[in-house]
């Protein structure tokens, strides 16, 4: 099989590196992408499941652009949903009407959610989710877990992070995933302080195996949150639209009082949204919260059309069955080479790793291995399945692990 | 712990180790010390302590407390310690009177050459010889320093208090010089060299890159991207040690 080259990207960061911090900053570094010379630094176009980058190479996607993708790159209707209103013009003096059309739809899809609120970024909505919480108890701690991710605000990150004071995380408090008795612990320990309690459906950290709620997990926490008073919020940014339409906390049994949405939401055009029991709509519009783009109208439209596609064709199903598809033909190909992929989280966003070797370096190999032949994988980070991931692309795919596993067979065994 | 009390743990225990590679790598100072024969011990009560070796030519830096020192150097807090190494204070000499004229004349010469070293300029670093010890003090310094910050700086602390059990590798290649930190369930250890099985390794590609990038010229992402340092295995650590190692200059500047 051909393995790529990267000159053009190469190229690129040297001069991106010379006016921009990181050359590439974020979670669009290159810089966890191991060897980094295996991985492309910028793309050009894409197409379903598949995108080019600045050299010509071709790869099946496994990414997403982390999440936003969902339909597959350059979606029909999508797109032709926000060329109407980019036409008639986004960003005028006043919102569209597409924005009630919008809310209404997911008022309408979203379990148990009575209002929406639009932002751009996911971590827009967390940090008006947190904001609502504190407003309406009037209280100033949150709970979150270790190892979540909700954004990039001063309270979102760890305590050491540059730009942070400790006065961002003092009224933070940090528990490990699905460990009840901690939460039950910090209810004990600061009664009547805590604001908010902010989990994603499933804890899926970067680095580890990804790990779902246990038996009974969330209704517990559920009913802690509504006895004492706590905001019950859940981060959908990420699974958002990959287990269930109607929201993952359908999916897992539970209901929240505050959801926010990013990502899947409109296939790639910025939008997010938070989402809202009645009883929080009046503190939802006591806090002032704005950006000058959130109402722009053809991110709407795509949103819109993004969630009639995906809820008309019930995209969740297609990801968990095409995942579960790709990943159990990859495991047994990776067996028969004497490997052990391990895969956890759901299939539409699996976590996987080679298990042979606990300093994840073989698994970097591999990872390295299969993206310059195609299939671009990260070794970091949850992956994203699409609804546009076909057949061919998984059989492709298998044979890409196939040669992958051969070549680092030969390096390390 | 308080700020002069860290800062008095970095000074002996990350600073104070260079002298042992200076009389190695230093034609003029291995010259100098080859006929010393003698031991200083740094003693701060409630604090922390250390030894010098000077024998057969060779340094050896300890911690704690070395019996019978031939030079007891006592310092009445952290602090008082801390000016000493900021060249604006002196010790209370408690052993070793005979020995002042060293102290005053033949020790700081030592000293002031590792100062030398550690503290580079754009004109120095044009001389490779020099550009290769100042990378070679500066990997040291900071590696030994990632201990003392993430035992007891409160930061530190909070950020390697989860750091997953393993070695992480700091080299400078081809051969080196390298240091690493071993994480396990009785604390953490710092060696010059090299670890059996690193969990995680940072390669900086030669002694250029290596001082660019620990002298803080260039920033680990970029650094990274393009290929002067490369990072593999549980990188997480690494993140860890990176934001440990950004909270050193607050206490050296």
């Amino acid at each position: 099989m051909k393995t790529y080259s990267y000159k053009k990207s190469h190229a690129l960061f040297n001069r991106a590196a010379k006016v921009i911090p990181c050359g590439i900053y974020g979670h669009f570094s290159p810089a966890p992408l191991i060897p980094v010379s295996d991985y492309p630094f910028y793309a050009s176009r894409g197409k379903g499941s598949r995108f080019r980058d600045v050299d010509g190479n071709e790869f099946i996607d496994y990414m997403c652009a982390y999440g936003p993708m969902v339909l597959g790159y350059n979606h029909p209707k999508v797109e032709a949903a926000a060329a109407k209103y980019q036409k008639a013009g986004s960003c005028l003096m006043g919102p569209s009407p597409v924005m009630v059309e919008l809310a209404e739809y997911m008022v309408d899809l979203i379990s148990g959610m009575d209002w929406a609120f639009f932002a751009k970024n996911g971590g827009d909505v967390t940090n008006y989710a947190a904001m609502i919480a504190r407003s309406a108890t009037g209280r100033k701690k949150i709970v979150a877990i270790s190892g979540g991710y909700h954004g990039v605000a001063p309270w979102m990150q760890a305590p050491g992070h540059h730009g942070l004071i400790e006065e961002d995380y003092v009224n933070m408090i940090r528990i490990r995933w699905n460990r009840f008795d901690e939460f039950e612990k910090a209810v004990k320990e600061n009664p009547g302080q805590i604001a908010g309690f902010i989990a994603s459906p499933y804890h899926h950290p970067t680095f580890v195996d990804n790990e779902l709620p246990g038996d009974g997990y969330w209704q517990k926490v559920q009913a802690l949150c509504n006895k004492e008073g706590i905001v019950l919020i859940i981060d959908d940014v990420r699974c958002g639209f990959r287990l269930d339409m109607r929201g993952s906390h359908v999916y897992f049994g539970f209901e929240p009082d505050l959801v926010c949405f990013c990502k899947a939401i409109a296939n790639g055009h910025p939008i997010s949204a938070l989402m809202g029991k009645n009883s929080l709509k009046s503190e939802a519009a006591r806090v002032f919260y704005t950006g000058s783009y959130w109402f722009q109208s053809a991110p709407m439209a795509a949103a819109l059309a993004t969630l009639k596609e995906l809820r008309r064709i019930n995209g969740p199903k297609i990801m968990l069955e095409r995942g579960k598809k790709l990943l159990d033909g990859m495991v047994k190909i990776a067996a028969n080479h004497g490997f052990t992929l391990k895969v956890s989280g759901a299939p539409s966003m699996p976590y996987l790793r080679i298990t042979d070797d606990e300093t994840l370096m073989l698994h970097q190999q591999w990872c390295a291995e299969c993206t310059k032949r195609g299939a671009y994988f990260t070794s970091h980070h949850n992956w994203f399945i699409s609804t546009a991931h076909t057949d061919a692309d998984i059989k492709r795919t298998w044979d890409i692990v196939d040669e992958a596993c051969k070549v680092i067979k030969k390096q390390y065994m | 712990m308080s700020y002069e009390l860290v800062k008095a743990h970095l000074n002996l225990y990350a600073v104070l180790q260079n002298l042992e590679e200076l009389v190695v790598h230093d034609n003029q100072m291995k010259d100098f010390v080859k006929d010393w024969n003698l031991s200083i011990q740094f003693y701060v009560p409630g604090g922390p302590k250390a030894f010098i070796v000077f024998k057969d030519g060779k340094c050896t830096v300890g911690r704690g407390v070395k019996r019978c020192a031939s030079i007891l150097l006592f310092f009445v807090s952290p602090a008082q310690l801390n000016k000493m190494f900021d060249g604006k204070g002196n010790p209370m000499l408690l052993r070793g009177f005979t020995k002042i004229g060293f102290l005053l004349k033949k020790f700081p010469v030592l000293t002031d050459r590792l100062a030398y070293y550690l503290k580079p300029t754009d004109e120095l670093l044009k001389d490779s010889n020099y550009l290769e010890l100042n990378t070679r003090f500066t990997l040291a310094t900071a590696a030994f320093a990632a201990r003392e910050i993430a035992l007891h700086d409160p930061i530190g602390k909070l950020v390697c208090g989860h750091i997953r059990k393993g070695a992480v590798q700091l080299v400078v290649k081809p051969e080196g010089p390298g240091a690493y930190l071993q994480f396990d369930e009785n604390g953490i250890d710092v060696k010059k060299g090299f670890a059996q099985r690193p969990m995680a390794v940072m390669e900086m590609k030669g002694m250029k890159e290596a001082n660019a990038f620990l002298n803080g010229k260039v920033d680990g992402f970029t650094a990274i991207v393009k290929g002067d340092v490369a990072i593999k295995g549980q990188t997480s650590m690494l993140d860890s040690l990176s934001l440990v190692l950004d909270r050193v200059p607050e206490y050296l500047s």
